[in-house]
């Protein structure tokens, strides 16, 4: 049973840590943070749905294809619900973010259908044995999928040219703007990089629960606490808090249940950062006077 | 979070609108029927968890996405207490002080965390205690709630209309509390911390109280409202309280209008009304509601009320007296005991990182003197008025004032007796100058909630701004002032404490002549009433002719100690100052002569940040091949100047033409594309990426990508030092070599002209020779090159041509080897004394 | 596709409530409506959706056939998003701006928790239709208002223990349980059901709505020798069960609440989904005579997006508003206007009605609000896609 929750907690981690790097690229870009993530993530699941299952499109184009269109939903976030409030020095970008996922959320449900749906995907849906414990084959490819993702970005950041234009916006936007890097462009490159991690956990996910328009909602959450956990402005820091909050939820699960799996994580989450004000893996940054 | 606020009220305009809505409210609870009674009522409790939290998120600059919680709180204290049998004056009250309880508890993480951080610890708290209430089953009746909760006994009036009655009364009192409480002591502390966290401690507040109050105001206001609800619908159960209610709740404070007084009314009214007037949409309904909402954000993004307050409520224009009562600012400034050592500072340092930012620096500053404390940028003077004031604490070292001081937290050093302004002011954006003053005044000291500024202390308050000289309206907010009102308010807010020691960081920076002569005899007064008053100040005339006795710091030592004149021949100090004249720059082989077709013409350029204009009117030509130097002391709007050009901080007024392009109005990205390189000031390398991704990413908006290999080899020739390091992170390198690295990533653009901006800054001098023998070289290869630096003997030895700013206008303009002797610029920098 | 009718879907009801209400507009007095409150938004939309479908059909027949008091009949639908304030308002609104002669509730038994007292202290007739928590109908007031048309969650209980021991042999079952309102209420019916034969159980677990992993939960009941399970859960967290157990391999006989009836559980839970033996109050089949057959069609005709069986989910929820509409209708001839008092006397003096779940003989009497009962129930499971009845 501790086999089987460590591997379902571990795959859970690492779904958290993708969404929660989301939050993560969007904040050390613009210090802005996209409340809709939840939502990216349900589109990504239910595109996917539709254009494999009631389309029968091959998976592969079926992923290709709904990546693309939540990349164009995080553009649309960032134009939208973002740049008009940022631009203006106002902070209203979090009402209109969640104000933008809720309106998402609502337009699947009388789009899509208000019935969750099962995103079978045949070559996937095998259970495994190991040490003794039952698990879904999904279970081990999500974590796998999110290594390679974590490994990638790690590559792209540091070997690419697009890498090391976002680095040098994030280390210094002013003088990124110096170099003629337009900082607009890649804070909208990096709302559609963050809802396009947030479709692919989606995609990740879907074929483990079932897929509807409230999927995203409990999820994103969840991410934004271990992106914050983490201490948002670290990548390894969120990935890391991804794995501590998916391990620790399931071993939360096994000794005390399900139910109290929230209250417990949550006043951790708390406890955590009453001690590290900046998160786990954050450091503090020197008061300037 | 930052929100516009705070009425800056008329007379009993909001006590009269608060009457008129009481008794609209109390009319409209008599005539209307059940469905619209129900709604009235869920618009008054929600009006009233809406100003507690504005209470947090207007006044605090907090925020709170766990908000329900406290409504949830108050309603199952309530709801329990009432079906016990208990009268519900007594559960409502007990509901209150629970969740204010609870809120102060809360208050302990929030306060540590900001941003957010702080969104999800209350995220987190309220999914906690959603789930609490679900878990605790024998008390709260886990999810299927509590039934049968009782109507209150009403007398002869129908229950559903007493309530009514009592949910209005709780919404005018909550927004009668939240008027009062923004003008009263609690509120004024609160709102100083919101404003500017660093200057509220610097005069006694501590942070960790008024933001704990605010928690514990807010949460009351919801408990109270909580305990209404849960006899008005007579069931509750977790449901009842879900998350997306707590964004509503912020989302109202936000629309209606942060630190408004009937923001959150409007904000309620939309929350509770356009739901029910959608109703008949069923399943579309909250589609379209979150489609009005994200409406409503783009139309007011910080508050209906804000954009209304701002054009309808102009405060009465009230200006100080010319001259202050001398009496009661004697008596009020004097203090008691002056016989004493006053401030004794013994051998101080502290280390940043590898840094020693300032090491064994000791003076004393005796009651009614003036001790300035000068040195070049970067010396560390800045460093040792944080260790005094608070701000750092001393790795070694004693500071002393009656008692020890050294490393306690900023907000006791304050009570202790020594305030400060700042090098750039910190006066409490979005309240009045008077506020500022009167909060000021309280010492750190609470005060009360409710009762408005004695009239004693307001004119005291106005004796203060007499005595500095504030000429504009008391009712000014602050955040509008000028520049050099800014400067004088905050002297006199630091003075309202009636501190034993003074601490001043660059006073004239950015002010006139006249002014910075005001603020010279304003010192000499205010040491005279037994102050001990310490400055720091890059205006030597103002120092020279002000201090007592003078500390000079160089890299973070003390070089000289003495009383003006000793320090003002001392070699050392006009060797730190000036720059060494020892170096000799190669000079050009033969004087310029090229092309008069101006590659830059700036012309007439007027910059302000908000305020008062730092630089006023300045024109001036870079043509093809030259190397040109703006000169000036520090604040004269030199930096200003080149971020105008490169478009990082567009000019308000005049003209930039470059190659024959307008550019004023373009981005520092187009900017950049069109061939103008800045390097600018601190080097700004980014620090993670390697030097050879540095310089190749100055070479980011190049068209023909063809020769970067070569052109970094050709950075490496001119910069021998860089290639060991070629592969290092930037951030490691020392600041000589990082400077290196920024001018060679704007050489990588190939650009027709590149500006520097203070190169030589807080380089060793070895290093500064290295650095101008480059320039010069670059020089000599016909690059185009605008040049900032205050080391003016450096800058003249390689430029051709120079313009001379001071305070924002070119005085001064001409060869540079005319320039080089001349006594004139001398007085720029060290004062006229000089000269 | 898809989207063109769902988009189509909307339009049309659009359209026709704009055009109802201009036509309301010049003659009110003729309109008789009828409020419902439910979850139409977030996870319970879909049963909302269904309790919309089975009014709206039985709304058709009566208004062809010349309304109730010859008026004709009008759906007012109000989302109470499952929260109970948000139900209370919305109840106050159709009863007293809209003045509804009879409102129905939804799925969330707090929700219908909420709304009952105002039901009878303002006396206007509340029908559930779905809701099965126990004190709805017996809410102890002198003056029941509220009727119901739905299963009763301890007698479902009831009769779920007692299929296991008839059934499995069950000893000592294991409680799997969403952690939600009706969750928590199923759980004292099973303790009631389960103590009153003194069998000791293995365990209570509970789950939430958005558990990707049940295993921990389900070894635990396993471990404490657990030899059925007794599940209480909506359609996906079912699911989540049956999945979970695959992943154990643990073969243990579930016996279930309606719950997987709400959606495409064979679907969401895979091949195992018909080993799930759960309770019904009705169920469409192939082969359909009489009623159903008559109601299917016009479901197929008035809502072009149900095409199979698959697509009237849940069936319970159509059936039940279905019928009680009809028997609503019957109540209000019987009371000859839309005052309250009198419909409820109506409900009482209802004789017969032969409907879709049974022939209602006297279904409501002052003692009996509850018009369905134990002898009503079905055990169905799950063959290819459609529910079909246990042959017992």
């Amino acid at each position: 049973m501790i086999t089987a929750s460590i591997i379902s907690g571990l795959g859970m981690g690492s779904m958290y840590a993708l969404l929660a790097l989301g939050f993560h690229i969007t904040f050390i870009v613009s210090r802005t943070v996209n409340f809709a993530q939840g939502s990216a993530m349900m589109v990504g699941a239910v595109l996917g749905y539709t254009f494999c299952i009631t389309w029968g499109l091959p998976w592969i184009v079926a992923a290709f294809l709904a990546l693309a269109l939540c990349a164009v939903y995080g553009l649309a976030i960032e134009r939208f619900l973002v740049r008009p409030f940022h631009s203006r020095g106002s902070e209203a970008w979090l009402m209109a973010t969640v104000a933008g996922g809720l309106l998402m959320d609502n337009l699947v449900m009388l789009i899509f259908g208000k019935e969750p749906r099962r995103f079978l995907l045949e070559p996937v849906d095998h259970r495994l044995e190991i040490f003794g414990s039952g698990v879904n084959l999904m279970q081990l490819i999500i974590p796998a999928v999110v290594a390679v993702i974590v490994v990638a970005l790690i590559l792209v950041r540091r070997y690419t040219r697009l890498g090391k234009v976002l680095g040098a916006t994030v280390q210094n936007p002013s003088a990124a703007r110096m170099m003629g890097i337009h900082v607009n462009r890649v804070v909208a490159v990096s709302f559609a990089i963050s809802t396009v991690f947030a479709g692919i956990a989606g995609l990740l996910i879907a074929p483990l629960v079932s897929v509807h328009s409230e999927m995203g909602m409990l999820f994103g959450l969840k991410a934004f606490a271990v992106a914050i956990l983490g201490g948002i402005a670290s990548a390894n820091g969120v990935v890391m808090a991804g794995l501590l909050f998916g391990l620790a939820e399931a071993l939360i699960i096994v000794y005390l249940g399900s139910t109290m799996a929230q209250i417990v994580t949550f006043s951790l989450v708390i406890v955590a950062l009453a001690i590290r004000p900046n998160g786990l893996f954050g450091s503090r940054t020197l008061v300037k006077v | 979070m930052n929100f516009p606020s705070m009425p800056r009220s008329i007379p009993l305009l909001v006590p009269g609108l608060l009457a008129l809505l009481a008794v609209v409210a109390s009319v409209l609870s008599f005539t209307l029927g059940g469905y619209g009674l129900l709604v009235l009522t869920l618009i008054a409790l929600t009006t009233t968890v809406c100003s507690g939290l504005n209470i947090l998120v207007g006044l605090s600059g907090q925020i709170s996405f766990g908000h329900v919680a406290f409504y949830a709180i108050g309603a199952y204290v309530s709801a329990l207490m009432t079906m016990a049998g208990l009268p519900l004056p007594l559960a409502m009250l007990t509901a209150a002080l629970a969740s204010a309880l609870v809120g102060a508890l809360l208050a302990i993480p929030a306060v540590r965390v900001s941003g957010p951080y702080l969104a999800m610890v209350t995220i987190a708290f309220g999914f906690i205690v959603h789930h609490g209430l679900i878990e605790w089953r024998s008390v709260t009746g886990g999810s299927n709630g509590l039934a049968g909760v009782p109507m209150p006994e009403t007398g002869p009036l129908p229950a559903d209309t007493g309530l009514a009655l009592m949910a209005c009364g709780l919404m005018v009192a909550s927004l009668l509390f939240f008027h009062r409480l923004a003008t009263s002591g609690w509120g004024r502390a609160i709102r100083s911390v919101k404003a500017t966290e660093i200057a509220a401690r610097s005069l006694g507040f501590n942070p960790v109280q008024t933001k704990t109050l605010a928690f514990a105001l807010s949460a009351l206001f919801a408990g109270l409202a909580g305990s209404l609800l849960s006899p008005l619908m007579m069931f509750i159960n977790p449901d009842s309280f879900p998350f997306t209610q707590s964004i509503l709740f912020v989302l109202a404070v936000i629309v209606g209008g942060a630190g408004t007084v009937f923001g959150p009314l409007l904000g309620a009214i939309l929350i509770v009304l356009v739901p029910e007037l959608l109703s008949s949409m069923a399943e579309m309904r909250l589609l379209l509601f979150s489609g009005v909402l994200l409406a409503v954000l783009w139309i007011a993004p910080t508050g209906a009320l804000g954009v209304l307050q701002a054009r309808f409520a102009r405060p009465p224009k009230v200006i100080p007296e010319a001259k202050p009562d001398q009496q009661r600012l004697a008596d009020f400034l004097t203090r008691e005991g002056n016989e004493a050592r006053g401030l004794e500072v013994d051998a101080i340092g502290i280390r940043f990182g590898g840094v020693q930012a300032a090491h064994g620096v000791s003076f004393t500053a005796k009651p009614g003197t003036v001790t300035s404390i000068i040195g070049p940028n970067g010396a560390g003077k800045t460093t040792v008025l944080n260790m005094v004031s608070g701000f750092y604490a001393p790795d070694t070292g004693r500071i002393s004032l009656d008692s020890e001081l050294a490393g306690l937290s900023a907000w006791k050093i304050a009570r202790a007796g020594i305030s400060r302004t700042y090098q750039t002011t910190q006066l409490f954006a979005g309240m009045t100058v008077l506020e500022n003053l009167l909060a000021g005044m309280q010492r750190g000291r609470l005060g009360d909630c409710w009762r408005k500024p004695q009239a004693q202390r307001v004119a005291l308050a106005m004796d203060l701004l007499a005595l500095v000289g504030y000429r504009g309206s008391v009712h000014a907010p602050a955040e509008v002032l000028p520049h050099v009102d800014r400067r004088l308010v905050e002297i006199a807010r630091a003075l309202a404490l009636a501190p034993k020691v003074l601490l001043l960081d660059e006073p004239a920076a950015g002010l006139s002549r006249a002014d910075t002569d005001r603020v010279t005899d304003l010192l000499r007064t205010v040491a005279g009433y037994g102050i001990a008053v310490i400055l720091v100040e890059h205006d030597m005339t103002m120092v020279m002719s002000v201090s007592d006795r003078v500390l000079v710091l160089d890299s973070g030592r003390p070089i000289a100690w003495g009383d003006p004149e000793e320090v003002r021949v001392n070699p050392d100090v006009v060797r730190a100052y000036l720059g060494s004249t020892d170096y000799q720059a190669p000079p050009r082989p033969q004087s310029w002569d090229g092309s008069r077709d101006a590659t830059l013409f700036v012309k007439d350029v007027v910059i302000d940040y908000g305020a008062a204009p730092v630089v006023q009117g300045v024109s001036l030509v870079v043509n093809p091949g030259e190397l040109i130097a703006i000169l000036g002391a520090n604040g004269a709007g030199k930096s200003s100047i080149l971020q105008a050009i490169a478009g990082l901080h567009p000019a308000s007024r005049g003209s930039v033409v470059f190659n024959n392009e307008s550019i004023e109005n373009l981005d520092a990205s187009r900017i950049a594309g069109k061939g103008l390189a800045l390097v600018p000031e601190g080097r700004q390398v980014f620090p993670e990426l390697s030097v050879r991704d540095n310089l190749l990413m100055g070479a980011y908006t190049r068209t023909d990508k063809n020769n970067l290999e070569q052109d970094v080899e050709q950075i490496l020739t001119r910069f021998p030092r860089l290639k060991d390091r070629i592969d290092s992170p930037a951030g490691l390198l020392s600041g000589g070599e990082q400077q290196m690295v920024a001018i060679g990533r704007g050489l990588m653009a190939r650009p027709s002209i590149l500006l520097l901006d203070e190169p030589s800054l807080g380089l060793a001098p070895a290093m500064v020779a290295e650095l101008y023998d480059a320039l010069a070289a670059l020089r000599d290869e016909g690059v185009t090159l605008l040049l900032v630096d205050q080391m003016a003997n450096l800058a003249l030895q390689v430029a051709d041509r120079a313009y001379v700013l001071e305070t924002g206008c070119v005085v001064h303009s001409g060869k540079a080897e005319s320039l080089r002797n001349d006594p004139e610029l001398e007085a720029a920098y060290l004062g006229d004394n000089v000269a | 596709m898809k989207i063109r009718t769902r988009i189509k879907q909307w339009l049309l009801p659009l359209s026709m409530a704009g055009l109802v209400s201009l036509a309301g507009l010049a003659q009110a007095e003729e309109i008789l409506k009828v409020g419902l409150v439910a979850a139409l938004s977030g996870q319970s939309a879909k049963s909302g959706e269904a309790i919309t479908r089975g009014l709206t059909i039985a709304i058709d027949e009566i208004n062809a056939s010349g309304g109730i008091l010859g008026r004709q009949v009008e759906l007012l639908r109000r989302d109470d998003e499952s929260n109970p304030n948000k139900g209370l308002l919305a109840a106050r609104e159709l009863v007293q701006k809209e003045e509804v002669a009879v409102l129905f509730g939804g799925l969330d038994t707090p929700v219908s928790l909420a709304i009952v007292p105002l039901a009878n202290r303002m006396k206007f007739p509340f029908m559930g239709v779905w809701a099965a928590g126990t004190p709805i109908t017996h809410n102890g007031a002198d003056e029941n208002y509220v009727f119901r048309v739905s299963a009763v969650d301890e007698l479902v209980d009831e009769a779920l223990v007692q299929y296991g021991i008839n059934q499995y042999n069950m000893k000592k079952p294991g409680m799997i349980l969403i952690n939600n309102p009706w969750g928590e209420s199923n759980e004292k019916g099973f303790r009631k059901a389960l103590e009153s034969r003194d069998m000791e159980w293995a365990g209570i677990e509970r789950f939430e709505s958005g558990d990707t992993d049940v295993v921990p939960q389900l070894s635990r009941l396993k471990n404490s020798g657990a030899d059925a399970l007794l599940m209480v859960a909506n359609v996906s967290p079912s699911a989540q069960v049956v999945k979970s157990l695959d992943r154990m391999g643990w073969d243990v006989p579930i016996i279930s609440h309606w719950g997987p009836a709400g959606g495409r559980f064979s679907e969401l839970a895979g091949e195992n989904a018909d080993k799930v033996h759960f309770i019904q109050t009705f169920t469409f089949v192939d082969d359909q005579k009489g009623k159903g057959a008559e109601v299917m069609t016009a479901l197929k005709n008035r809502f072009p997006e149900i095409k199979t069986l698959a697509d009237v989910t849940p069936a319970v929820g159509i059936a039940n508003a279905y019928d009680a509409m009809h028997l609503t209708a019957l109540a209000i001839k019987n009371a000859g206007n839309t005052n309250g008092p009198a419909i409820r006397q109506g409900y009482y003096n209802i004789d017969s009605y032969d409907g879709l779940i049974k022939n209602y003989q006297s279904p409501f009497s002052p003692e009996q609000h509850d018009a369905v009962g134990p002898k009503d129930y079905v055990f169905t499971h799950f063959v290819d896609g459609r529910i079909v009845p246990l042959d017992l």
